[in-house]
């Protein structure tokens, strides 16, 4: 079922809320007055019992009523509403002073009654206060013009409460559609985000203080969309751009060579060269699958105890003869351990120092050094050399960034992928890594969670 | 030895036979899943190489059509996808080795032979050698003409290794993993310096060559007439 929308929910919950409130009052205004009515009639009645009672002292039976009954009726003539009954103790009427007085209360005292058409305050009482055997007397108070004021004011409860309710109700959806319309603005620009426009941004400073914290929330999503997107479009064009060097060697090779008849050392050699290019594309082509693997979060690194100090010397006994021939030192210092995927951490770690390897100059130094900073474990990966602008730091973790521009692209050095690995690598072991170069050296910092 | 190799893709199939006959290995090639099972289940092979994706039935039903019939022969995987549940699915259901696309002929070539070595019991050899080469296991001692040789022990363990399968070409990324245990593709030279430098102390100085480089495919420890 399709849920209401905001603006009639609000309307709605208005109403409700005015209904409940003007009932209440209406309500308690009526008992009010209700009770305040009785209380009047009782006032009423108990006077004039007093004065009927002096009347009727001494009225024993139907025969000793008789000579009083003239002084009574005009008594009751100065007062159309006020009636009388008077019985004996064995419930035979004795008098009646109007017709079509409904039946007497059984027990003594006020109560409310109603004959065919007219409504009455009874006061029921033994007409001599101190037997209980002497005979009864009834007052009645003719009450129908307060009853009907009571209906009328009823009904004019209900005409109010259903009155304003309803003008809450058209009076919020109209606040709720003015409130909202901030809302309806964010959905506006929302309808208009496409992939070719992640650039609309909602403004934040229009908005209401409730939603410009939602507003800062879906500009940041926009935002880092927006990013991604650049940088998903960049990839797909920078495998192009990787891919068309090594492939326009390949064909100019191949059909070079097949032009005319060659001798089989020139035939081998084509091979060869073709065979190099290839394996810098498949080594291109496995590499962006797997970072594309990372990005679809399938990169699931093991978890097993790896002392850190023992895969850093590893690794450096690796590089060991290629760092002595390029004359430079390579130097561990610290340990820790953690849990992790060796391998990964071991293709992670070799990006880094293959990195290192080729900015260090003859006769510098690569340093890794491990740290532990409260239940974190650092790696850090130094080497000496140029300074790096602070501005490409950032830009070296991204895919085919090359902080040489000269280096030919599509030659058998790297593509330009490892740093971008080492990243994905370390961020499914849940850690992240930053570059800085300051002082002479350029430092490579892996911060990882200890388990 | 005999192998099976069930690939749809004609070319990948016929470059694999061939490869692989020159290699010196008998080969049959099936094109598709159920062929495939059929010779799978009633030729007598020492190794299957199965493609995943086939036309009649895929490759890790062959693979469990194979292990349901009690036949324990060494299975290798070619695959163009690499998702981690492919990998893990092969391994559950008993295959022995993995191989994405695109890969390069000498490491399938090294894969098949490791594979076809490890049912036989691996000799216990005090010593290895080739020609006038000596490597002694057990003092961990290497001679060339009788001439004592220092190495280090990585250099001592590439040199074992090329001892052991000489006459194999080992392709980079193996080398890496059997000595340094690096098990990830990196194109660094390292393998080509440590090459390089066991050259120097093995070859140099002698008449005949005993480690040889085959370009693009890797090294070789054989003996060669020059």
């Amino acid at each position: 079922m399709r849920r209401l929308s905001l603006g009639s929910r609000l309307a709605l919950l208005f109403a409700a809320c005015t209904a409940a409130v003007s009932l209440t009052a209406g309500v308690l205004f009526s008992r009010a007055s209700e009770s305040h009515f009785i209380e009047l009639d009782q006032q009423l009645l108990n006077s004039r019992l007093s004065l009927l009672r002096q009347m009727l002292d001494g009225v024993h039976d139907p025969a000793s009523l008789a000579p009083r009954l003239p002084a009574l009726q005009t008594e009751l003539s100065h007062q159309a509403d006020l009636a009388v009954r008077i019985r004996g103790s064995d419930g035979q009427v004795w008098f009646d002073s109007q017709a079509g007085l409904p039946e007497s209360p059984q027990v003594p005292g006020l109560s409310t009654l109603h004959s065919t058409s007219s409504d009455y305050r009874s006061l029921c009482v033994n007409l001599d206060d101190g037997h209980p055997q002497s005979a009864q007397l009834t007052l009645f108070l003719d009450i129908t013009h307060h009853q009907h004021f009571l209906q009328r004011m009823q009904q004019l409860i209900w005409l109010t409460v259903g009155l304003s309710a309803l003008a809450t109700a058209l009076l919020g959806a109209w606040a709720a559609r003015s409130g909202l319309r901030p809302l309806r603005q964010m959905g506006e620009v929302a309808s208009q985000v496409s992939a070719r426009s992640l650039t609309t941004r909602l403004p934040e400073g229009q908005m209401p203080v409730e939603l410009a914290e939602l507003a800062q929330t879906v500009n940041a999503m926009l935002e880092r969309l927006d990013d991604a997107f650049q940088r998903l479009s960049a990839f797909s064009a920078d495998i192009a751009h990787e891919l068309r060097t090594p492939l326009s060697n390949l064909l100019t090779h191949t059909q070079v060579t097949l032009t005319r008849p060659r001798d089989l050392d020139e035939y081998r050699e084509a091979l060869h060269s073709n065979l190099e290019e290839l394996q810098w594309m498949a080594q291109l082509v496995n590499d962006m699958l797997y970072l594309a693997k990372a990005d679809h979060g399938l990169l699931m690194p093991s978890r097993q105890h790896l002392v850190l100090e023992d895969e850093a010397d590893a690794l450096l006994e690796y590089y060991g003869p290629l760092a002595e021939e390029a004359g430079v030192l390579l130097r561990r210092e610290g340990q820790a351990s953690l849990d992790g995927d060796r391998n990964m951490l071991r293709r992670a770690l070799s990006n880094l120092l293959d990195n290192a390897l080729r900015f260090t100059p003859a006769g510098g130094e690569i340093r890794v050094s491990i740290e532990r900073p409260e239940g974190r474990v650092r790696l850090q990966v130094a080497n000496s050399g140029a300074p790096i602008d602070a501005a490409l730091l950032p830009k070296l973790f991204d895919r085919f960034y090359r902080a040489d521009p000269a280096r030919r692209e599509g030659s058998s050095e790297h593509a330009g992928l490892g740093l971008a690995i080492t990243r994905s690598i370390v961020q499914a072991h849940g850690g992240s890594i930053t570059a800085e170069s300051s002082g002479g050296w350029t430092r490579f910092v892996i911060d990882l969670p200890r388990v | 030895m005999k192998l099976l190799i069930v690939e749809d893709q004609t070319k990948t199939g016929h470059y694999l036979c061939q490869g692989l006959s020159e290699a010196g290995f008998a080969t049959e090639l099936a094109a598709d899943g159920n062929t495939g099972q059929h010779l799978a289940l009633t030729g007598d092979y020492d190794l299957l190489i199965l493609d995943v994706m086939l036309p009649g039935r895929d490759g890790w039903q062959i693979l469990q059509a194979v292990r349901a019939a009690g036949l324990e022969i060494p299975v290798l995987f070619l695959t163009a996808r690499d998702a981690v549940e492919d990998r893990v699915h092969g391994l559950e259901l008993g295959a022995d080795d993995y191989l994405v696309k695109p890969f390069a002929f000498s490491e399938l070539l090294a894969r098949v032979r490791t594979l076809l070595r490890r049912g036989s019991s691996p000799a216990q050899e005090t010593s290895l050698g080739l020609g006038d080469l000596r490597l002694d296991l057990i003092r961990r001692r290497v001679e060339r003409s009788g001439q004592r040789i220092d190495l280090t022990a990585k250099e001592f363990a590439l040199l074992e290794l090329l001892l052991r399968r000489q006459g194999e070409v080992l392709p980079k990324s193996l080398i890496a993993s059997q000595v340094w245990d690096m098990n990830f593709d990196s194109d660094t030279n390292v393998i080509e310096v440590a090459i390089r430098r066991l050259r120097l102390k093995i070859d140099d100085g002698h008449e005949y060559k005993l480690i040889h480089t085959v370009r693009g495919m890797g090294y070789v420890l054989e003996e060669r007439s020059a």
